[in-house]
C-alpha cells in the first residue's frame, strides 16, 4: 500500500517537474547562454557572457521583442564535452528554444547534436571548427569565422612574411586546436614549406621540456601552436628558458592577456590571428561606451560575436512574429543583419558569408599591434 | 646533444615525482591505504608558495634566497597542518573499518580540497613570477637552465634530511617499526596513532616542496594541478613497489625518464601510453614493483 502511494506521488512529482518550466516559459523569451563560466578557459566564457548579456539588456531597454522581454539563462559547460551534453539536455528539459553557445568546438559539436534533434536553435559565437556546420543541420549557426579561414590567414602570413625554413606544428589534441593546426599544416605544405614536426601535447599538462628539447634538436625556426593560452604560455616560457629562439604563432584561442601573465617576457613578439577589432569601428562607439560603463572589456574576440548572436535571434523573432526555432532558422538564411560585427548573412550550412581575421603581434604587457606585412 | 638535454629533463621530472611518491608509499606502508588527497596537498603547497611570493614582492624583497626559504617554510608549515588535519578528520575515525571506506573518504577529501581552492582562489591558472632565470648555454641544442639544476639539488637536500630522519632519529625508527608491524609496535609502547599523524605530516611536507618547485619551474598554479601529477606519483610509487621508500624514489625517476624519452624519440602523443605501458610490463614481471617485497600470506 505504502509503496503504491510513494509511486503515485513520485510520478505526480515527475510530471510537475517536467511541465513546470514550460508552463512559465511564455511570459519571457528565454535564451540560454552556454559557455565555460568556470574552468581553465573561463576568461573566454566571460567575454561570451558579457557580450550576450549586454545584448539582452539593451534589447529589453528598447521594450523587448514583440512585447516580451528576453531572459538570459547563463549555464556552465566548463568547456568539457561531457558537461556540454548534460547542459544541452538541461536546456531541452527546461523548454528553452534558443541557445547562444557553446564556446569550445569540442563542446559545441556533441551539444549541437542534441539541439538539432530536439528542435533548439543554436548560434555559437566562438566555435571555429569547420566540422560543426558540415552535417546539413537545420538549426546550427555561428557568428564567427572558421579554422580553415583562420588557418589560411595564418598560413598566408607565414609564407609571405616569415618565410621559415623548418616549421613545427603543435596542437593540444582537442577538436579546436588540432583542427586549426591541420589547416595551417595543409596550407604550408601546399606552398612548399617544410613541416618537420606535427605533434600533439596533452591539454592540462605542464611539462613541455622534452618537446622543446626535441624542437631544438630538429633546428626548427618557426612553431605554430593550435590550442589555448594555458599550454602555449607554458611552452613559450619553457622555450625561452631553454634558449629556443624560434618564432611562435597561435590562433585566437591564445590571444588573451593571461598568456603574458604566464609567459612574461617570452610572450613578446608572438604572432596571433584574431577576428578584426570591432571596437575600433565608429558604428560601435556607443556600444563600447556601454561596456565601459559596466567596467567590462569589449575588445575580447568573442564579445561582439556573442552580442551579434543574441541580436540576430531577437531581430528574427521580431520580424517573423514567431518563436518557432524552425521558422526562425529559415528566416535567418534569407535575411541580412546590421550587427556590431558588421553586415551578417548566413550561408545554407549556417556559416557566416563573411568574417575577417587579422594577424597581430603580441606584446609582453598584454597589448597587441597589427603585424607588419612585408 | 638532444640526448643529454632529455636526460636532464628526465631527472627534473623524476625528482618531482619522487618527492610526491614518498607520501603515497609511506601512508600505504603504514595503514595500507591510498591517500588520494595527496595530490591536492601538493596543489595547496604550490598555492601557499605563490601567496608568500606575492606578499614578499609587495613588501619589496629582492633577495632570491629570502624568497626561496620563506616560500618553502610557509608551504611546509601550512601543508603539515593540512596533512595532520586530513588524517584526523577523514581517516582516523574510520580506522579498523573495511579498507574501502577510508578510500572513499580520501576521494571525498580530494574533491573537497580542489573545490575549496577553486572557490576561494578562482578557477583559472595563476601565473608565478620567474624568480630564477638564466641558464648555462653549451651549444644551440644543449643548455641547462638554473631552475633545472635547482630542482634535483633541492630534492637531494630534502631526501638527505628525510633519510636521516627515517633511519637515525627515534621518531623515524618508530615510524619504521609502525610500518613493519603496527600491533607489535603498539605493544612495545609506541603510540602508533601519533606516528601515523607524523607520517602524514612528513608526506605532506615533501609534497609541498614539490609544489613550490613545480610552480617556480613551470610558472603556473591552478586548482586542478594536483590530479594528474597525483596519479603519476602514485604510479611511480606502485612502480617502485608500494610501501618501499627507496622504491618510490626509483619509480619516480623511471617514470620521469620514460616520459622524456618517449616524448623525444617516439612522439609526444604517445608519452603517457609508453610510460603506462612500461608500468604494466614491469608489474607483469615483478608484481610487487621494482623494490617491493612480495607479501607472504602465512596460513
Amino acid at each position: 500500500m505504502l509503496l503504491r502511494v510513494i509511486k503515485a506521488l513520485s510520478s505526480v512529482l515527475i510530471i510537475t517537474y517536467t511541465f513546470l518550466p514550460t508552463a512559465f516559459a511564455s511570459s519571457t523569451i528565454k535564451i540560454a547562454i552556454v559557455g565555460p563560466i568556470t574552468g581553465p578557459v573561463a576568461q573566454y566564457g566571460k567575454m561570451q557572457m558579457d557580450g550576450a548579456v549586454m545584448a539582452v539588456e539593451q534589447i529589453n531597454l528598447k521594450g523587448g521583442v514583440n512585447g516580451k522581454k528576453l531572459e538570459a539563462v547563463l549555464l556552465d559547460d566548463v568547456c568539457e564535452p561531457k558537461q556540454a551534453v548534460a547542459v544541452a539536455n538541461k536546456v531541452v528539459s527546461n523548454g528553452i528554444s534558443f541557445v547562444v553557445g557553446h564556446l569550445c568546438s569540442g563542446s559545441t559539436q556533441p551539444a549541437s547534436d542534441i539541439y538539432e534533434e530536439e528542435g533548439v536553435l543554436m548560434i555559437t559565437p566562438a566555435s571555429t571548427n569547420p566540422d560543426i556546420t558540415q552535417r546539413d543541420f537545420e538549426l546550427v549557426f555561428r557568428t564567427i569565422g572558421l579554422d580553415t579561414q583562420q588557418g589560411s590567414v595564418a598560413g598566408k602570413y607565414i609564407v609571405d612574411n616569415v618565410k621559415p625554413k623548418k616549421v613545427a606544428v603543435i596542437h593540444d589534441k582537442q577538436q579546436y586546436g588540432q583542427g586549426i593546426a591541420q589547416a595551417v599544416k595543409k596550407y604550408l605544405e601546399s606552398n612548399n614549406v617544410n613541416v618537420v614536426l606535427f605533434e600533439g601535447v596533452s591539454k592540462g599538462s605542464n611539462d613541455f621540456s622534452a618537446l622543446i628539447s626535441k624542437i631544438k634538436g630538429l633546428g626548427v625556426d618557426f612553431i605554430y601552436y593550435g590550442g589555448y593560452h594555458p599550454e602555449l604560455g607554458l611552452i613559450l616560457r619553457q622555450a625561452k628558458e631553454k634558449g629556443l629562439k624560434s618564432q611562435f604563432m597561435g590562433p585566437e584561442g591564445v590571444g588573451n592577456k593571461d598568456i603574458s601573465a604566464i609567459a612574461g617576457k617570452a610572450s613578446e613578439g608572438l604572432l596571433v590571428t584574431l577576428p578584426a577589432d570591432f571596437t575600433t569601428d565608429p558604428a560601435n562607439a556607443n556600444l563600447v561606451a556601454a561596456f565601459k560603463n559596466k567596467k567590462q572589456d569589449s575588445s575580447g574576440p568573442f564579445v561582439m560575436p556573442s552580442y551579434s548572436a543574441v541580436q540576430v535571434i531577437a531581430d528574427t523573432i521580431a520580424k517573423t512574429k514567431s518563436e518557432d526555432p524552425f521558422e526562425i532558422a529559415k528566416a535567418m538564411r534569407s535575411s541580412n543583419y546590421n550587427t556590431p560585427i558588421g553586415k551578417v548573412a548566413f550561408k545554407q550550412n549556417g556559416d557566416l558569408k563573411e568574417f575577417k581575421f587579422v594577424v597581430y603581434t603580441w606584446h609582453a604587457d598584454g597589448t597587441k599591434t597589427e603585424a607588419t606585412i612585408k | 646533444m638532444q640526448f643529454l638535454e632529455q636526460v636532464l629533463n628526465g631527472i627534473t621530472l623524476g625528482s618531482i615525482y619522487a618527492l610526491i611518491a614518498i607520501g603515497y608509499t609511506m601512508v600505504y606502508g603504514v595503514i595500507g591505504m591510498i591517500n588520494f588527497a595527496h595530490g591536492e596537498v601538493y596543489m595547496v603547497g604550490a598555492f601557499v608558495g605563490l601567496i608568500v611570493m606575492t606578499i614578499l614582492s609587495s613588501l619589496g624583497a629582492t633577495l632570491i634566497p629570502v624568497y626561496l626559504i620563506a616560500m618553502f617554510l610557509a608551504a611546509i608549515l601550512v601543508t603539515s597542518v593540512l596533512g595532520w588535519s586530513i588524517e584526523r578528520i577523514a581517516y582516523r575515525p574510520l580506522r579498523g573499518k573495511h579498507r574501502l571506506i577510508p578510500l572513499i573518504s580520501a576521494i571525498g577529501m580530494s574533491f573537497f580540497l580542489q573545490n575549496f581552492m577553486q572557490l576561494s582562489q578562482g578557477p583559472r591558472p595563476f601565473a608565478v613570477k620567474q624568480l630564477i632565470t638564466g641558464s648555462f648555454v653549451f651549444s644551440d641544442t644543449f643548455s641547462i637552465s638554473y631552475m633545472q639544476l635547482l630542482i634535483p639539488a633541492t630534492t637531494l637536500v630534502f631526501m638527505i634530511v628525510f633519510t636521516y630522519f627515517i633511519s637515525k632519529t627515534k621518531l623515524g625508527i618508530a615510524c619504521r617499526a609502525t610500518e613493519q608491524d603496527r600491533r607489535m609496535a603498539n605493544l612495545l609502547g609506541i603510540n602508533t596513532d601519533s606516528i601515523i599523524s607524523v607520517i602524514f605530516v612528513v608526506g605532506a611536507a615533501l609534497a609541498a616542496v614539490a609544489g613550490v618547485l613545480v610552480s617556480l619551474y613551470y610558472g603556473t598554479v591552478r586548482d586542478t594541478m594536483g590530479f594528474v601529477i597525483g596519479i603519476k606519483a602514485f604510479t611511480a610509487a606502485v612502480l617502485g613497489g608500494i610501501g618501499s621508500i627507496p622504491g618510490a624514489v626509483l619509480g619516480g625517476f623511471v617514470l620521469g625518464f620514460s616520459e622524456s624519452f618517449a616524448s623525444a624519440y617516439i612522439g609526444g602523443d604517445y608519452k603517457d601510453v609508453v610510460s603506462f605501458g612500461l608500468l604494466m610490463l614491469i608489474l607483469l614481471v615483478l608484481p610487487s614493483g621494482l623494490l617491493g617485497k612480495a607479501e607472504i600470506q602465512k596460513v
